[in-house]
């Protein structure tokens, strides 16, 4: 239905960044939490817009912005992760003097752009969220100022980011010139009929790929994330590791998954898809057990989660990769609020050296982490286990055995950093005393909010998997 | 309604250790006192499926069927003949341990007992599952609460040995995992209709040619956690470094879950595979009992000793269970359950020289006996009951195995019975430098015999030695139908599938008719596919 309506998750994430913009001017710097009391409520308000047009179908601008189930579902997921991520940044902020007013600002401008994202089908309006997206996140990446290392990573990410940027609108040029359309579904099907497109057309998706393999960090496009992931801000290194990847799933399930089921011949492409898959999970989990820094072994282990990704995408399961995304986004940034938790005024305890005795010493902050870690790893009975379950078994239908081989085989490998942080907090002695500001309501509620999920989402998935397929069925794809 | 027994057995330590997480951590003896009476509670529990089994069927019991997730993952447990006894060994062990862990274990109590009940729902959990999925879940699970009992009050080398098992263990499984997938692809092709259920997994016959790549890899997964030869290097690093209580259960349960698996899983529902792998089986089987024990022969750690006898008797029930035949098979069973006890109870003698010691090196003891009159029994009559004497239970199992392996190959069994010979060198020699003999050490003298405590814990365990050993019917009994479907289930696919082939069709999976009893299994017809 063409109604005006469609657009009130986009307009109120937009009008509530609008406001904290101005509010700011009127609060003093240690008042600043109201700003995140008020967005948190906009988000709220936002996510019951969603519920609310479930299964209606609503559209505008000719469809271009149309919320589907999947639509609303991933406009869900994201408003929940920027939820999270302003409970577990509020006490940061103060604690890390980064306590800037356009903080709460950036990051519902970056939902705002996200959320346009997942609901249009149109590569040109996506590439506009994409920009909306991107903007905030060079400035957010580099927000505090003062730290050589946040500069680096907003340079980096901006230089980066850029180029991919112009990959995917010369992939989307490309695709127009070929099909005359930037509609996906028109797209796709011209790109799949095509005697004429040919090369032109492939060219085109190949780029499309390289431009959104850099957002969702899969080798080789992942040079990027190491650094920026360590040198922005905790929580916006939450927040990067969950949002951005699940827009450009999005993204990328609506452009392949309909290619690789019709096309005639989308090998070529599938074989890209599949040597990025594999090399992502071998190279992300191999990496991994190299580093100390806490925050790059999570970085690393994101690209490998990528990996497992994209697994989902080349079996063509919308279903699983939505439950993944779902479920990595609980464990991911449930281990990045506890990561946050061990910092006092003006330092974070990143080192694994940090976290030797940690689990005896902040027994619920080492137990929360543990769950996440043990998830990360795919251990029942957490979310992260199903999650896996799902992808492997459907990536097993499709026949891509020798796939989910390399697959398992990788997360065998991660069992083994992601359980060296756990025996760093339970089986050696601290060497020196690791004192933290524990006075942090906010973040605690979003562990528990984490934790809470992961363990639904392992344990009794039953009504997630019953909304997730609503969602899928209710898929054309448009 | 009625009770959901077996639901109340593998959860009710998992609730133990829920309630835990609320009780202050300074409450020692309270949690102690509180973590007896939840084990022993879920033993008397559990001594209820004991006394109403039915023995006259194959069938499942005190089946228990709940809607999951859907898409043929359900809650569905039951026990039968082979299963049973499993499960009680662990509610048997459960109260021992903690007994034994009593003083040895200062450090961390809460956790500690924590990580011990939710070990003992994984173990049960693993035994009791009927549902495919429900059973990697309880299998990877399990896992976790043993890396941290190893890892946080294990010995110096515990991160290794921890890190070792984890990996070494997550390998076999994670294969398995995919072979899981693929079996539940093909079955779904097949019919139609999403199923995890074994017993629709039994009715599947699948290609011989697709048989032997399952098979390695739910085998693989099996013969890591038994260990079969060459894949127990972790066992001698786990159980060495592993607490006293850690390692009983590590003999005692962990390792029956990989020749459980060989008998639920691997074995039914591949048997063309199982045919052509018998002859390597039955040889690594061979190389482990060898090996294992001349291994401990040399050992200088009364405790890795242990743990290599461990691989060779473990290495003589996989022998006996691969000879395919009842005497075989059931002496397999039943040397499981007299392994998890005669090992579990040495580990157990082992850890209380450590706690008077704080040394386990064989040069550092002897003549203990002079000081330890009462232990030096117990511990007697723990070492005969291993190396198999006559009028204990070792004994009974041990000629049960040696006689299925005598009809099957006599070769085989001729090597294989020197597992006897060398458990009767390695652990009499041990028994003699260590308890006989003058005494060398200055410190023995300061040895005090046992207390009240250890006897109690003891005692129960060497009286299941002697009543295993002279009256086995009371446990054999019961699994005799069991047993006898099992071997069905292996010879009748057999046979099947040699009348498909002579036919001239080969089809990938060829589903049998249900059985009477399995009755709302998800696949109704009989469908042969393509």
């Amino acid at each position: 239905m063409n109604t005006i309506y469609a657009l009130f998750p986009v307009l109120i994430i937009v009008a509530a960044s609008l406001l904290v913009m101005i509010l700011e001017a009127f609060f003093k710097r240690e008042n600043r939490s109201y700003l995140a009391y008020l967005s948190l409520l906009f988000l709220i308000a936002a996510a019951a817009g969603c519920i609310k047009f479930w299964d209606k179908g609503y559209s505008y601008f000719d469809g271009n912005l149309s919320l589907s189930n999947l639509s609303l579902f991933f406009s869900i997921i994201l408003i929940v992760t920027t939820f999270l991520v302003i409970l577990i940044s509020m006490k940061y902020l103060a604690l890390q003097s980064a306590n800037y007013g356009e903080y709460y600002a950036l990051l519902l401008f970056a939902l705002s752009g996200m959320i346009i994202m997942v609901s249009s089908s149109d590569l040109i309006v996506i590439f506009l969220g994409l920009e909306v997206l991107s903007i905030s996140s060079y400035a957010l990446a580099g927000l505090r100022r003062e730290d050589e290392k946040s500069n680096e990573a907003a340079v980096k990410y901006f230089l980066l980011g850029s180029f991919a940027s112009a990959f995917l609108v010369f992939g989307i040029a490309l695709l127009y010139g070929a099909t005359q359309t930037t509609a996906i579904p028109s797209i796709v099907e011209g790109v799949q009929s095509g005697v004429s497109v040919g090369s032109l057309g492939l060219v085109g998706l190949g780029l499309v790929v390289v431009g959104f393999g850099f957002k969702i960090a899969v080798v080789p496009f992942h040079m990027w994330t190491p650094d920026v992931y360590q040198g922005a801000p905790t929580p916006i290194t939450a927040f990067f590791s969950v949002g951005p990847k699940a827009v450009g799933f999005a993204v990328l399930l609506r452009i392949f998954i309909p290619y690789f089921q019709d096309a005639l011949d989308s090998r070529l492409i599938f074989g890209l898809l599949w040597v990025i898959a594999a090399v992502t999970m071998i190279a992300g989990n191999l990496i991994a057990l190299r580093q100390t820094n806490v925050k790059r072994i999570l970085a690393y282990s994101s690209i490998a989660h990528a990996g497992y990704l994209m697994v989902a995408i080349l079996a063509q399961d919308t279903q699983s990769l939505v439950f993944y995304l779902t479920a990595y986004l609980f464990m991911n940034i449930g281990a990045f609020a506890a990561v946050i938790a061990l910092g006092k005024k003006d330092h974070e305890y990143l080192e694994l050296e940090d976290y030797k005795g940690i689990g005896f010493r902040y027994p619920w902050i080492g137990a929360t982490f543990s769950v996440f870690l043990i998830s990360l790893a795919g251990f029942p009975p957490t979310g992260g286990f199903l999650a896996k379950f799902y992808v492997f078994s459907a990536a097993v239908r499709q026949g891509l055995v020798s796939l989910v081989i390399i697959g398992v085989l990788a997360s065998l490998v991660s069992v083994f950093y992601y359980l060296r942080i756990v025996i760093n907090m339970y089986m050696r002695e601290p060497s020196y005393d690791v004192d933290i500001n524990i006075d942090n309501p906010a973040l605690f509620l979003a562990l528990f909010l984490c934790l809470y999920g992961v363990l639904q989402l392992g344990i009794f998935p039953g009504n997630i998997l019953v909304l997730i397929r609503q969602a899928v069925s209710a898929l054309p794809l448009l | 309604m009625e009770i959901p027994i077996l639901s109340i057995v593998t959860f009710l330590p998992l609730a133990g250790a829920l309630l835990f997480v609320f009780i202050s951590r300074d409450k020692e003896n309270l949690l102690r006192y509180l973590a007896l009476i939840i084990a022993i509670a879920t033993f008397i529990v559990s001594l209820f499926l004991y006394f109403n089994f039915n023995a006259q069927t194959p069938e499942p019991q005190f089946v228990e069927k709940g809607a999951w997730i859907g898409y043929g993952i359900n809650y569905h447990i039951g026990i039968d003949g082979i299963s049973l006894y499993l499960v009680l060994l662990t509610t048997f062990l459960t109260p021992i341990v903690i007994l034994s862990s009593w003083t040895y274990i200062q450090k961390r109590v809460k956790e500690y007992l924590i990580f011990m009940f939710l070990l003992q729902t994984g173990m049960i959990g693993v035994f009791v599952s009927l549902n495919l999925f429900l059973f990697y879940v309880f299998w990877e699970a399990m896992l976790i609460p043993m890396y941290f009992l190893i890892g946080i009050w294990g010995g110096k080398r515990k991160i290794y040995a921890t890190v070792k098992f984890v990996l070494f263990t997550m390998l076999g499984s994670l294969l398995m995992l995919v072979a899981i997938f693929y079996m539940y692809n093909l079955f779904y092709k097949a019919t139609g209709t999403y199923s995890m259920n074994i017993f629709d997994y039994y009715r599947m016959i699948l290609n011989p040619n697709v048989q032997i790549w399952l098979f390695l890899a739910f085998g693989l997964a099996f013969a890591i956690k038994v260990p079969m030869f060459p894949f127990h290097t972790w066992l001698p690093d786990a159980h060495v470094e592993a607490p006293t209580a850690g390692s009983v259960v590590l003999a005692a349960v962990l390792l029956k879950m990989g020749t459980y698996g060989f008998l639920r899983f691997a074995m039914p529902m591949f048997p063309d595979a199982l045919q052509k792998f018998l002859p390597v089986l039955g040889i690594l089987c061979v190389i482990g009992i060898i090996y294992g024990g001349l291994m401990a022969l040399i050992q200088k750690d009364v405790k890795s000793l242990v743990a290599y006898s461990s691989v060779s008797h473990m290495g003589l029930i996989m022998l006996a269970v691969f000879a395919l035949n009842l005497e075989g098979i059931e002496g397999g069973i039943y040397q499981m359950l007299n392994h998890g006890l005669s090992t579990g109870a040495l580990f157990l003698c082992v850890g209380i020289l450590y706690e008077r010691s704080h040394t386990r090196m064989i040069k550092d003891f002897g003549g203990v006996s002079k000081q330890m009159p009462v232990f030096s029994a117990f511990f007697m009559v723990c070492m005969l009951s291993s190396v198999g004497l006559p009028g204990l239970n070792g004994f009974v199992g041990e000629i049960l195995c040696l006689f299925g392996v005598f009809k099957a190959n006599t070769i085989l069994a001729i090597l294989g019975v020197t597992t006897v010979i060398l458990a009767a060198a390695y652990l009499l020699w041990m028994f003699q430098r260590v308890m006989q003999g003058p005494i060398t050490n200055d410190r023995v003298r300061s040895f005090k015999d046992l207390n009240i405590r250890e006897i109690i814990y003891l005692a129960p365990i060497v009286i299941l030695m002697f009543w295993m050993g002279i009256y086995p019917q009371t446990f054999l009994r019961k699994m005799d139908v069991s047993v006898t479907n099992l071997l069905n289930q292996i010879n009748r696919k057999e046979v099947i599938f040699t009348e498909a082939k002579t036919e001239n069709k080969k089809p990938p999976v060829y589903i049998l008719k249900e059985k009477a009893w399995d009755k709302d299994s998800t696949a109704k017809e009989d469908k042969e596919s393509q």
